[in-house]
Parts: C-alpha cells; structure tokens; sequence
C-alpha cells in the first residue's frame, strides 16, 4: 500500500486555513456572539438569575424542592467546590473567551483580503465580547486565569495560574473596544463604541473609580447612541423595554439578540425555559425563579409615592398582601396600599393581569407554593399576541423566547451614574438622573382592558434636594433593585456597596421564616462572597496553579 | 489377513472422506477417499480397526468375521478436539497454544435474543455480556475486562470480515463462534485486536454427491413483563402527602398546615371522587348522568381547537398498576430454513431466516429478515472459489436508549415513568383521551401509555449486505494461497412523529416530525499464503498475510420541523412541514483506512513441543505521520504432557497441555478518524447568533471543536497467559484452565484539558494512563452416559476478574470530565487504585435517631432527625466533600454459567444457569421513588412504609419530608448502592426426538419438539427491576435509572430435518 492510503482527510468541517480570510473571521467572530447566552446552560448566562437575583434574595428557586436541586444550595449559601454547577458560569465563559481567543490567534495568520481597518473593527468586537465573559468569571470567582490567544493548548495552558487581577486585562480590552468600535454598526446586533464605553464605567464602577465612570457617563449620557443610531433614552412605558416588537430600542444599550424559530432554542433565551409559570399561562412549565416577599414588599412606597429607602418595608402594615396558603379558589382581594407599577412589571401576582394572558390565578399556576411562595417571574416573559412570532415551539417547553436580553439598559446606566455623581458630591445631579427612572416609572402604571389602574400606583419623584450622601446612596440602591429587579444585578451590587451581609441577613430572616423547608436557617457567610473554584478545575491542574477562593 | 472394505458416514449419513482407518497397536492404516469409501488389509479376524477424524469421535470396531465394515460417526463435541476458526486459519484445538474459546452453535438459538452477542452470556469465560430486556438491544461484551476508558468492544469478524456489529446474523445460519482472548490467539489482528476478537462462521453445506437436506427451526412464545415495583394505592399516597407535612412541620418547628389541591386541607386528606374537571382539582362527585353530558358537551383534548377540558375520576382502591398497564405479554416468533448440499466439486448453504419479537412495552418490537448465500467451487484440484452472501432487513421499534438501546438503564424512560406516576391517576379520562398529571398537585410524570401509543407511526430500518468472495490456489501441495475481498453496505431510513400532549403538566407545544436516511460502506481486502509441512519430527504451520480495509464511509440526512396543516400520517413529509420550522442537517465520514502486514509461524517437535510467534504490523490513517504505524508480536509455548512417556501410564488423562504466552496487541477503537487534526464548524445550536436583530433567523459562527494531536499513538495492552487444556477418563472431563492478566498502557484517553481551552473543543485522545485487568478462566466439562439410553453433559464456566486503574496523567489521579449526572447526582469516578468507573459518594452510616445523634454528629449541612448521616471519612468533625469514598463498583467479581443436559432415549433437558458476583448496582431509581420531595406529589413507593419516624428510629428509609439538601436527597450516597449479585436460570428447555422408525415412515431424518422457559427465576437481594443493568458505555454501566429488566418468557418449538 502506498501512504497515500493512509492519509484520509475529515470531512464536514473547516480547517484554520480556511477562516483566516475576512470571510471566515467575521463567521468566527459571529460564535463569539453566539455564546454571550450561554447556549442552554442555564447557570452560565448574563441574565444571571442565579448568580444576581436568586442570592440577591430578589428570588428564590422556587418550583419544587427536588427539581434542579444543584440550584438549593446556591440560595442557601451552602455550595462547596464540588457542588453540582458551581462550573457552569466557568464553563460558559470560557467558551466565549477561547472563541473571542480563536478569532484573535486567527486575525494573527490573516488572509491578504483582510485590510488593517477590518482588522480593527472584528478584533475590537472579540475584545469586547472577550472582556464581557472575563467580567462575568471575575464577579463570580474573583481572579480567574487569564488565557489570551497567545497561550492554547500544548502551549502552557495548563500552568496558568489565577494569581493575576482580571481588571486590568478586561479594561484594555475595552479601551480597545472603545478606540476601535464605529458608533453605529449596520447590523444592529453588534456592539459599538458607546457600548464598550458604557461596560468600561461599569468595570471602573465595581473598582470604586468613580471618577473615571463619571467621566464615561456623562459623555454616554449627552451624547450616547444604540449600535442603530438611536440616541440613549429611556422607554417612555416599562413594560415595552421587554416586547420583542421594541427590540433595540432606545434604552438597549447592549442585548444579546435572541431569535425564536432559527431551528435550536439556544438562539431563544434557553436559561429562561423553566421559569414560567406552572399549569397554565405562558410556558406552562417549570415554576422556577419566584420572587422572593421582601422583594414584592419593597415596591411599598408612601403617601409622596416615595419607596421606603430605610429598608422598612417589609414591616407589619407596610408589607404587601399575599394569597400564601390559599387555594385559587378560595377568595383573595390583592393589596390596596401604595405601591410602584414596576412591581406588576416584573412580578406576577393573583388577581393582577400577567401580560395579556389574564388575571394571574394565584395558587394554580404555582408548582409548590410552601416551596416558593406565591410569585412568577414577569419579565421576559412572552405575550399572548408574542406566540409563535417572538416564541419558539420546536422544543420540549414553549417557554422559548425571542426577546433580547438587555445586559446593559440606559437606566442602568443612569442609577451607576447617579452613584458616581454621589461619589463625586454632586447629590443634585444623582437626585436628577433618579427622578428620570422614577418618572417613567410613574408613568407605567398597568391598566387593564377597561383603562382602570390594575392596582393601587403611587409613584413620587425625589422633590426634595438631596444633601446628604448616606441618605443619597440608600435612595440609589434601593432604586436599582426597584428599576432592575429579576435582570442578575442584585447580588452583584450588594457586593459593590459592601452591604450584602445585612441585606441578606435581613432577606432570609424575612423569606426563611416563611419558606421555612427552603430556606429556613440558611445564612449568608463572607466565604460566599465568591463563588469557589470549580473543583474538577483544580484538580486538573493542581491546587498550587489554581487557587481556591479562601473558606472552601 | 485379508482385506475390509467399507464406507465411513457422517451424522447425516453422508460420506466422510480423509477418516484415517488403523489397525490397532500397528502402523497399518488408510484413509477413506472422497466418497468415505476404504480398503485396508487386516492380518487377522481378532484386529481391531479404530476410525478417527478430527472433530469425531473415534470408533473401535473388532473385524470379525466381516468383511464389509461401514460405520457412523458422530461429531465429537468434546471441547479439546475440536477444529477452531481463528479467522485467517483453522486449527484444531490440540495444536493451538492461545486461550481460545468457542461456544456450541445450538448455545446460540435455545435463547429468543434478536443479537446474537447476547447468547455468549455465561457461555465463554472470560467474556462478560452486560445486556438487557430490550429486543434488539446491543449489550456489551467484553473480552477479558475493561483495557481502557472507552473503546472496549471486541473485534468481530464475520465470515473473515470485520464488523462493528454483528446484530444482522441469524443465529441458526452460524457454524462456529471462537473467542480469541489473549495475544497469543489474538495478536495476528494486531492492532484491533487488545479488547479479544470474536470470530464467526457461517454455515457452508458439504461435499459429495448428496441429496439436498432441508433444516427447518421454528419457535414461538411469550415473554411476560413480571411484576412492577410496589408503589403507594391512592390512599396510602394521601396518607403519607400528610404526613410528609407532620414531618417537615417538625422539622421546622412549627404547625402543620396540611394542603393539596386534591386532598382537601383538613386533618386528614379526602380522596376526590374527580381529579380533574376542566382543570379544577378536587372535584367531588359523581355526576349526574346528565352533568355528564353537560360535561362531554365541553371536552376537548384538541389544542390546535382551543383550550383542553378533561374530566379524569380519581382510580380507586389499588389503583392504577402503571406497569402492568404500560406492559404486556409479548410475542415472538423465530423461523428459519437451511438449504444445505454439494456436489463432488462444489458445496452450499441458503439460509432464510425470520424473527419477530415484541417487547414487553407496546410499540416496542423487534423484528429481521435475513437470507444468506454461501457456496464454494473447487474450479481444479488445486483451484477453489467461493463466496459468503447475506442480505438483511433489520427493524427495531420504539427502542429506548443511546448506543444501539445500550443507554436505556441509564434514561428517565417510559418505564422509570410508570413508577413516578401517582396511582390515583388512571390511564384515561372518561371520554377517552388520556389522563395524567394535567390534574393539579401529581407534579410532572408524563403518562407513558401515551408515550408509547405516540410511537405507533413511526418507522425505521436498516437494510443491509455483507459478504465477500474468495479465491484459493494450492501453489504447492502444503502451500495455499487465498484472496478475499469483502465488505458491508448499509442502509437506514426512519421517519418519526411526536404528539402534541395535552394530558401532563408539562405538555410540550407542537406536533413534531422528523425524518432522516443514511449509508455507509466498509471493506476489507485480504491476502495470505499459508504452509503446512511435517518433516519427521518438525511440523511446521506458517502464514503469511497483508490485509487492507477502511472501517466506513458514508453519508446521512435528517430533517425535522413542527405542525404541518395536517396531521394525517399519508400527508406528513417534509415538504409539507412549514418552511419556517424545518430543519435539515447532513454529514459524511470517510472512515478509518489500515493497512497491515502479519504472519504467523507455528512449530511443533514430535508432537510435544509446540511454539507460536505471530507478529502484525499496522498502519492506520487515524494517527498521524510520525505514529502511523504499529508492531505487535506475541510469543507462546505449549507442552502436550499427555504424549510423555512419563504419563502413558497415567491412563485416565487422555490429553494434557500446559500453555504459556506472552503479547501485545493494540487498540485505537476509542480515537475518532479527526484526532490528528484541529477543527473548526458550525452548528445553529451551538455557535449561532442573529446578528441582524431579526428575531426570526440566525447567522451560523464557527468556533473550533476539536483539538487536533498528530502525535497520538496506538493503545497497547500486554497479556501474560498461562494455562493447561486436559480431557480425562475417555473424554468424559474435560478442563481448560487460563490465568491472565493484560496490562494496557498508553491508554487512549481524551485526557480533559482545562476548560479555559474551551468546553466546545473536543480534547485529542492522547496516550496516557494504564489499565490493568486479571483474572481466572475456568471451564469444566463432564460428559459420559449412565447407560445407552441416559446421557449426561454438564458444563460449568467461571470468571474472576479484577480491574484496576494504575496510572492516569502524570500529576493527576482523578477524572471527572466523563463523569455522568442524574439530577446533579455523580454517581462515579474513575480513579488510580479503584476499578473503572467505580461508584463514588457520601458513605450513609445510617439515619439521624435524634436530636442528641445529630448534636453528637459531625458537623453537616441540614443534619436532622430521620436524614442521611455520613461517615467522617477524614475525621475532621465536618461532612465535607473530602468525606465522600468508594461505595462499590459496577465491575463484577465473578461471572459464570451452569449448562446441564440430560437426554433419555428421545427426551432432552437442559437447564442453563447465570450468574454475575460482587458488582454493586447504582439505584438512581430511588431518587424518584424513595424520597417525597423529588418532584412532591410524583408516586412514591411501598418502602416509604419503613421510614423513618420518631417511632421507628432504626430505619433504613429516610424521614418522609419536603427539603431536598445535602443530607436528604441532593448527594450521591451508598444509599442508591445496591449488591448486584444474582443467579438467573437462563433457560430450561425440554425437548423430544421422535423415534428413527416413524422418522423412516415419513422419510424424515430428524423430528424434534421443545418447550422452553427462559428467565423462569433470578435470585438477588436487589431490589430494583432486575438486576441486569446494562449502560450506555464504559463509564456508565450499572446504573439504574429505568432499567428494561429481563423477564420471563416461553416458547414451544420445532426442528425438522429431510
């Protein structure tokens, strides 16, 4: 036999060769995209419902006890290295850093129809992208390795160790994002400039350089604009952020695109499939993530229509009425006390409209009440009229959905403004960026189909100017949970101000001595600030190269 | 002295040429010619001729005062006699130096199974067959234990052909199955060759001027599904839904609220006489005959026409028997026909073959067409051509479970449903739709009779032809050359419906179908030359080969998408499917080509001193330039005692030979044909992304999948073999006797590489890692007669093995990266020191009794009263992942098998017994039905009875509760770990020869009847289905999710012969 014999080529996939022109670049750059969502594992997506909102104590699992149950640990702070999933995020990430690393290492063997501005605009995108999942291991884990394209496999991958501070490598990429990006892109799925602007103040945020943020903010804020060329506003009705019709609208400052009906639900929010509600309703499966009480009480606001920032609200007479223990067919009139319509936005509850489906029904469309309270997640949550158009069918669960997921939102944008305004003294400035938030807040109020209010609104603005920082920061903080609750911020942000000790203590006081089986006597400890290391990772590479986080 | 003449027939009566004729205690003999036909002279009427021929027994006859002698004889079935098929070469048994097994063709057909692999179950040592109840499932065989972490099927070779599968074989069209276990036997495969090869024959039919003999097997039968699990009656179910309340509000510290939409709030749960009434729960009754039809009147399980209305009445008393309705007896049936005949210059065999077997579950079955043609010419006297045909339809129906229905133990099945569905639910609503857990408060167990009625329509099949043709030329008298060319074609095509549910909780939203066909073609081409020559005491047996092949290449199509305008079956294509909704996905593979060289030299001194060397070298175009290539030799030696003069006196041993071996041989089974090579592709799942903000649409991405490594070599395994092979006391014992141990190194393994490489690249195999297997192979073989009419035939095989890791990567001890999970449960890990893939997890040393036990206890998450308490393996006063240890382990100890015959005139019994020893089952089932809390309100079984209560302190089952932590339900714990020891008798059969006279009458030559049961009882202590427990691979076996059990059945049959 000749050797020709034995050299058989594979067949039905690409060689590096054939990527390394302009064509096959921007085809490798579209997978990093791709993986922003984290394709069907659930724990590795920015929505970060576990990771921000359920140990943010906006949520908690909800559903019944033994159904993903590698998720029961998580809330109760009680993970160790070797619990199940403690790697998803990890996982995830690190998909989209070796795409972002692919598109890099194969921009370094580019083809001759590759022009050096090509070359800027698809490296500026992977660095982007590159920075994002960095940032999302860094919140997570603390310091992970940092892999480039300059390091792979069978080149020292292995002996990278997470010793290094992530920041500093996740800022340049972004500098580099913010020199190179265009302002507008012609495809309005990908990132510009002014996103990258706006993910580098967040970075600078969550290292208290507010000096640096402010600085970013107030030219994102005069003269930011969407990757389509809209200039930076708020929606002027909450709820129409989260209709898929209103896509890259105004507010969206960056989103991952989600598609319905492209022939696999990962393009269609594939973290969210279980958190509908249960029996009935939009996706008739699975009851996760039901907001939490304390959450559903901090939408109270009072006579001036001004939340109660002093973190009172979950006090007898100030807490919100709920149809825990009953039975839908047991009679049950909703809260008639004060409260934000963001609350009937993002939190379904009996006897209010959910979307235009109907009256929520309570207990009916709850998988295990005594298990996850009386709530259903609202946001991200597909309309009736959204069937089949921003809703996917192919798949096990109809709670597939095509609705961007904003990671970053023009109102988030504004409240981290409003805290690097504080930071910098100017209290009048925050006071002004709040009072925008709230004012189209007020003016969100849920109707029903006869033009009457669904409940009881009473939004006010901060009329009074504010003089004291302290005062300032609670009204900030306690805002963002109001303006961004259920969207993977909380916990992160508790993180952030160093409050998180309290604020959970405070949560699962509240929430635990009801769901007493779920989270009675589970407690926040400092050690939970982080996630651990994965333990397969370091038993891969030894403990020496990658160390664990301190207490696991 | 004067002459004898006389012809020497086989057992069908035909002439048996080359039947050596001795006088005894002289050196006087002949041989018979073509037509069995001899002439000898004998010096007196006192001589005493003794007839043998290999594979026959020898027959002594006194001359007399005859002068015509024909005699019968029968084939020897005395295991060390016997000719053995290696493949490229026929031995007989007594000059073979190699652990060498073969199985009785009529072993292979008392048993129903579709595959014919299933039948060595207990029949070989050495082999351990894992495999389950499903018809048509492929199990696992494994050759001598577990060489590597994946890749571990033995190499079959069919007719000289290699094969991947050997599911297309009739059973009754085979002539021979041989076992070649150690590298000795087994080198001459070289590099495919580390995980044993088994070789089969088909039938070929006889020379000589013959009439045309017809052989016709039939059964039919039953297999009945046996009993289910005990789960909870609809009382019982309501009873403990209350007290799992009592319980948890006690652990908690509060007052019990008691709630369930269909039990009511009181004190005690009320049974409603409705579970469901358009959707309400709980629902008191009966109606009235007219709110019936007020009801019908609103029913609706149509989706597609607007909302579902159902009216289910809750089952009574017992309840529903979800398994006994999900299950039934199942038919089968078995035919085939063998053409056999020849003429002086020619020879052949037809076979037509059909079966048809149901499995227990309905729309599950089985079912193959084959017909095969094997003929053979001799063109001169030196000159021969032939040929070896076989065409196959193959259908297997409904089959549950990755890998061929391998993975089906390891699934949330249809049957792991029957055992989560509350029995209060029946299986249809009262106007006929099906009911199921879209009545509130059952969680989400999906009504399996309707899963399985879903299946009804759909259809696959694989059609396929195998075969090669030969040429051999006798160059010289003891010097043959052969070519064969050979391959497989197959073809498959299925199309497949999926309902839109209405009855769960969780229904899904479309009605589904896909569709999808495939090729692929393999072949083979072999050349040798082989020299058989005795010169005095010298006798030399050399072969010489090259052989090239390529292990597949072809090309597949699936298409799929939802809600086409019709869901009648004779207007669904995928033409008619929405354009938006389809889906279509192609691949092509152009397989693996190798290309060898081997040889083989045996040399034997006077009969006593036998030596073999075989060597084979190897190229293959999975590995790249610089390690393409392989060299694997094996030694061994045997002394045949019995023919020293030391032992002639020692009468009662007939034949005594000691082996001894030594090998290597190589594996690169588990490398996929793309290892050398870094990849990149795309893939709508996994690298897509609708960067046009479309909503509706998705731009395909490429990202690399896999990581190439040209420098991956050949796996090799080692095998040390030393044993002896004796027949004693006139044949009536007979002993074969291996020791072996095989020693794998530079293991193919995907070693995980940090996910920081990303998780989409598929790390290259490398080599790395040793394996190391050992064991003892035992067959006993007691054969002989009471008296003329009463026969006796007992044949015991053992196997011992044990299977240890040696040695991972440098640095590293443990793998999890292959490590399955069950609901964030791992039940495995492989590490250095244990077997593969040995159970992992907390180890339970009982339950909390108490408050005070759990305060004495060290430190764990949810400890309380009625939970799991863990061993503090470290003893550092906290339960912490460094507490979990080994629990067990799926790899049995000992497996063997009892095969017991008697025969009185016409009637034969047989009885055929196996058993698997020391392996541990892991019982994932329980996480469904032991424990309350997983999926509340999902059926729960009997044993929650003896659970714990304050009462009831020293229980095994844990406290029925709500919270699912560390301590109750969450972790991987020996409680899942269940001894998998047991002894099945296999099959008894009883059978009945009808008498030569009446046989005569009707110008038959053989009538035989039988009735068989098979799996008639199994002794185990496991309390699972059976404890049969297949996997999906290597790295999952004996793990119990859904496990399809091996039941009992019966059939009555047939063999007829004229």
């Amino acid at each position: 036999c000749s050797d020709d014999f034995l050299e058989v080529p594979a067949t039905g996939q690409l060689a590096e060769a054939q990527l390394t022109t302009l064509a096959g670049l921007e085809a490798s750059l579209i997978a990093v995209y791709s993986q922003v969502n984290g394709r069907g594992n659930r724990l590795a997506s920015p929505s970060n419902w576990v990771w921000g909102s359920i140990r943010g104590g906006e949520a908690n699992k909800g559903t019944d006890p033994g159904d993903f149950s590698t998720i029961n640990p998580i809330q109760r702070f009680e993970v160790n290295a070797a619990s199940g999933d403690v790697g998803a995020k990890w996982n995830g990430a690190y998909e989209g850093i070796a795409r972002a690393n692919n598109v890099l290492r194969l921009m370094t063997k580019k083809a001759a129809d590759v022009t050096d501005a090509d070359e800027k605009r698809i490296s500026a995108q992977a660095k982007f992208l590159r920075a994002h999942y960095y940032f999302e291991l860094k919140r997570d884990y603390g310091n992970t390795p940092y892999v480039d394209e300059t390091v792979d496999y069978g080149s020292g991958l292995e002996e990278v160790s997470n010793t290094q501070d992530l920041y500093p490598f996740i800022e340049a990429d972004l500098q580099y994002a913010v020199e190179n990006l265009p302002a507008t892109q012609t495809q309005v799925g990908r990132v510009n400039s002014w996103a990258a602007k706006a993910y580098l103040a967040k970075v600078y945020m969550y290292q208290n350089k507010f000096s640096q943020a402010k600085a970013l903010y107030d030219d994102i804020i005069a003269n930011g604009v969407t990757s389509n060329g809209l200039k930076y506003d708020l929606v002027p009705y909450y709820d129409d952020m989260f209709r898929g019709a209103n896509d890259n609208h105004q507010e969206s400052v960056w989103a991952y695109q989600a598609a319905a009906n492209t022939g696999s639900v990962n393009n269609a929010n594939p973290e969210f499939d279980l958190n509908f509600p249960y029996n009935g309703g939009p996706g008739g499966c699975c009851g996760f993530y039901q907001p939490s009480f304390s959450f559903v009480n901090s939408f109270r606001t009072d006579a001036n229509g001004l939340p109660y920032i002093d973190g009172s609200y979950n006090d007898p007479g100030k807490s919100v009425k709920t149809d825990m223990g009953l039975q839908s067919d047991a009679p049950f009139t909703p809260d008639a006390g004060n409260l934000d319509p963001r609350l009937d936005h993002t939190v379904g509850r009996r006897g209010i409209p959910y979307l235009d489906w109907q009256d929520h029904p309570g207990a009916a469309w709850i998988r295990n009440q005594p298990n996850g309270g009386p709530y259903t997640p609202k946001k991200y949550v597909y309309q009736v009229a959204e069937k089949g158009s921003y809703q996917d069918n192919s798949s096990w669960t109809p709670g597939y959905t095509g609705i961007n997921f904003m990671i970053i939102r023009f109102a988030d944008v504004l409240l981290m403004a409003a805290e690097a305004e504080i930071e910098a003294g100017s209290l009048e400035k925050a006071r002004e960026y709040v009072n925008r938030v709230r004012t189209r807040a007020k003016n969100s109020e849920l109707k029903r189909g006869d033009g009457t209010a669904a409940a009881n609104y009473n939004v006010g603005l901060y009329t009074a100017a504010w003089t004291d920082a302290a005062t300032a920061k609670k009204a900030v903080r306690l805002e963002r949970m109001l303006e961004l609750g259920m969207e993977g911020h909380r916990f992160y942000d508790l993180i952030r101000w160093n409050t998180v000790q309290e604020e959970l203590d405070k949560y699962l006081a509240y929430d635990g001595a009801i769901l007493v089986a779920a989270l009675g006597g589970a407690k926040f400890t400092d050690k939970h600030r982080l996630v651990p290391i994965p333990q397969d990772q370091i038993d891969l590479v030894g403990s020496d190269i990658l160390i664990q986080n301190p207490g696991f | 002295q004067k002459t004898v003449t006389g012809t020497v027939l086989d057992e069908y009566d035909v002439g048996l040429p080359g039947v050596s004729v001795l006088v005894k205690g002289t050196t006087t003999g002949t041989a018979t010619d073509i037509d069995g036909k001899f002439s000898l002279n004998v010096p007196n009427d006192q001589a005493v001729l003794v007839f043998s021929f290999i594979g026959y027994s020898a027959v002594e006859q006194v001359v007399g005062n005859r002068s015509i002698i024909d005699v019968k004889l029968s084939p020897d079935e005395t295991t060390l006699t016997e000719l053995v098929v290696t493949g490229y070469t026929i031995d007989s048994r007594r000059e073979t130096t190699g652990a060498i097994a073969t199985v009785d063709p009529k072993d292979l057909t008392v048993i129903p199974t579709g595959n014919v692999e299933q039948a060595l179950q207990g029949r070989v040592s050495g082999v351990t067959v894992i495999t389950n109840g499903q018809p048509g499932t492929t199990s696992i065989i494994r050759v001598r234990g577990f060489g590597s972490f994946g890749g571990n099927e033995p190499l079959y070779v069919v007719d000289g052909v290699p094969v991947q599968s050997t599911d297309f074989l009739n059973p009754d069209d085979i002539a021979s199955t041989t076992v070649l276990k150690d590298a000795a036997a087994a080198s001459i495969y070289g590099a495919r060759a580390s995980n044993g090869v088994i070789i089969y024959t088909t039938k070929r039919g006889r020379k000589g001027n013959q009439k045309l003999r017809v052989d016709y097997n039939g059964m039919f039968g039953v297999t009945t599904p046996g009993e289910g699990l005990a789960m909870m009656n609809p009382q019982d179910f309501a009873t403990y839904t209350w007290l799992a309340e009592t319980n948890q509000a006690r652990i908690d510290n509060r007052a019990p609220k008691y709630e369930h939409p269909q039990f009511g709030t009181g004190n005690t749960p009320v049974l409603p006489y409705y579970i469901n009434v358009g959707g309400a729960a709980g629902v008191a009754g009966p109606f009235s005959a007219a709110q019936l039809e007020e009801e019908r009147a609103k029913y609706n399980v149509d989706r597609s026409k607007g909302g579902v209305y159902q009216v289910v009445r809750a089952a009574t008393g017992e309840g529903t028997d979800w398994y006994k309705e999900l299950t039934r007896n199942a038919p089968l049936n078995r035919h085939s026909i063998g053409l056999n005949g020849g003429s002086e210059t020619s020879r052949f065999f037809i076979g037509l073959g059909y079966q048809d077997q149901a499995g227990i579950m309905k729309n599950n079955n089985f079912k193959r067409i084959s017909l095969r043609a094997n003929s053979e010419f001799d063109v001169t006297k030196k000159f021969r051509i032939g040929e070896n045909f076989q065409a196959t339809y193959r259908q297997v129906l409904g089959q549950t479970g990755g890998n061929g229905g391998r993975g089906v133990s390891a699934d949330e099945n249809d049957i792991l449903q029957a055992f989560r569905m509350p029995s209060i639910i029946p299986v249809y609503d009262e106007f006929g739709g099906y009911a199921g857990t879209a009545a509130r408060g059952f969680n989400n167990p999906r009504n399996p009779i309707a899963n399985r009625d879903g299946l009804e329509n759909n259809r696959n099949f694989n059609a396929n032809i195998f075969g090669n043709v030969y040429a051999e030329y006798d160059i010289l008298e003891d010097l043959t050359f052969r070519t064969s060319i050979g391959g497989q074609y197959n073809n498959y095509y299925y199309w497949n419906y999926s309902r839109l549910q209405y009855e769960n909780s969780e229904n899904n939203s479309s009605f589904g179908y896909s569709e999808g066909a495939g090729f692929n073609f393999q072949w083979v081409f072999t050349n040798t030359v082989s020299y058989k020559k005795t010169f005095g005491k010298h006798a030399f047996d050399v072969i010489l080969g090259q052989e090239a092949l390529n292990n597949g290449s072809g090309r597949n199509i699936d298409a799929s998408g939802q809600n086409p305008f019709s869901t009648d079956t004779d207007f669904v294509t995928i033409s008619n499917l929405p354009v938006s909704s389809r889906q279509v996905n192609s691949g092509l593979f152009r397989g693996v080509n190798f290309a060898s060289y081997f040889g083989r030299v045996n040399y034997t001194f006077n009969d006593k001193y036998l030596f073999s060397a075989v060597v084979r070298r190897d190229g293959s175009s999975v590995f790249g330039e610089n390690s393409r290539y392989g060299v694997f030799p094996a030694f061994s030696a045997a002394w045949r005692m019995s023919s020293e003069p030391f032992l002639q006196s020692a009468t009662w041993i007939d034949e005594l030979k000691v082996r001894g071996g030594w090998g290597q041989m190589g594996n690169s089974n588990p490398v996929p044909s793309t290892n050398q090579f870094s990849l990149f592709g795309g893939n709508v799942g996994a690298s897509s992304y609708d960067v046009g903000g479309t909503n509706s649409s998705a731009q395909i991405g490429f990202r690399r999948t896999t990581i190439g490594n040209p420098n991956t070599q050949w796996e090799t395994a080692v095998t040390k073999n030393i044993g002896f092979d004796g027949t004693f006391f006139n044949g009536r014992l007979d002993v074969i006797f291996d020791l072996w141990q095989k020693d794998t190194k530079d293991l193919l393994f995907q070693l995980p590489i940090p996910q920081t490489a990303g998780s989409n690249a598929t790390p290259p195999f490398v080599n790395i890692g040793q394996m190391k297997n050992a064991g003892v192979d035992l067959l006993v073989a007691v054969k002989g007669n009471l008296s003329s009419a009463f026969t006796y035939d007992l044949t015991v095989t053992g196997s011992t093995l044990k299977n240890e890791i040696v040695a991972l990567a440098p640095g590293l001890n443990i793998i999890t990266s292959i490590n399955p999970s069950y609901r964030g449960i791992q039940p495995i890990r492989n590490q250095v020191g244990q077997s593969l893939s040995a159970f992992f997890g907390y180890k339970v040393e009982g339950l909390f009794r108490n408050a005070e036990d759990v305060a004495n206890h060290a430190t764990q998450d949810g400890a309380a009263p009625g939970r799991f308490k863990y061993e503090d393996i470290n003893g550092d006063g906290e339960i912490t992942p460094d507490d979990r240890t080994f629990i067990g382990s799926p790899v049995p100890d000992f497996t063997g098998g009892v095969n017991f015959t008697v025969g009185y005139k016409g009637l034969d019994l047989s009885m055929y017994l196996y058993t698997s020893i020391g392996n541990e089952i892991w019982n994932q089932s329980r996480w469904f039905t032991d424990f309350y809390q997983t999926f509340e309100g999902a059926a729960i079984s009997e044993r929650l009875k003896d659970a714990w209560t304050p009462e009831n302190l020293d229980a095994e089952i844990p406290v029925v509760e709500k919270t699912a932590n560390f301590s109750t339900s969450n972790v991987g714990n020996s409680f899942y770990v269940e001894d998998g020891s047991y002894l099945r008798l296999q099959n008894v059969t009883l059978g009945y020869t009808l008498p030569a006279n009446l046989l005569e009458r009707w110008r038959l030559e053989r009538v035989r009847v039988f009735a068989s049961a098979n799996n008639l009882f199994t002794i185990t202590g496991y309390s699972g289905l059976d404890p049969a427990v297949g996997g999906n691979a290597d790295t999952t076996f004996g793990i119990d999710v859904g496990n399809y059990p091996v039941t009992s059945g019966y059939t009555f049959g047939l063999n007829l012969s004229f």
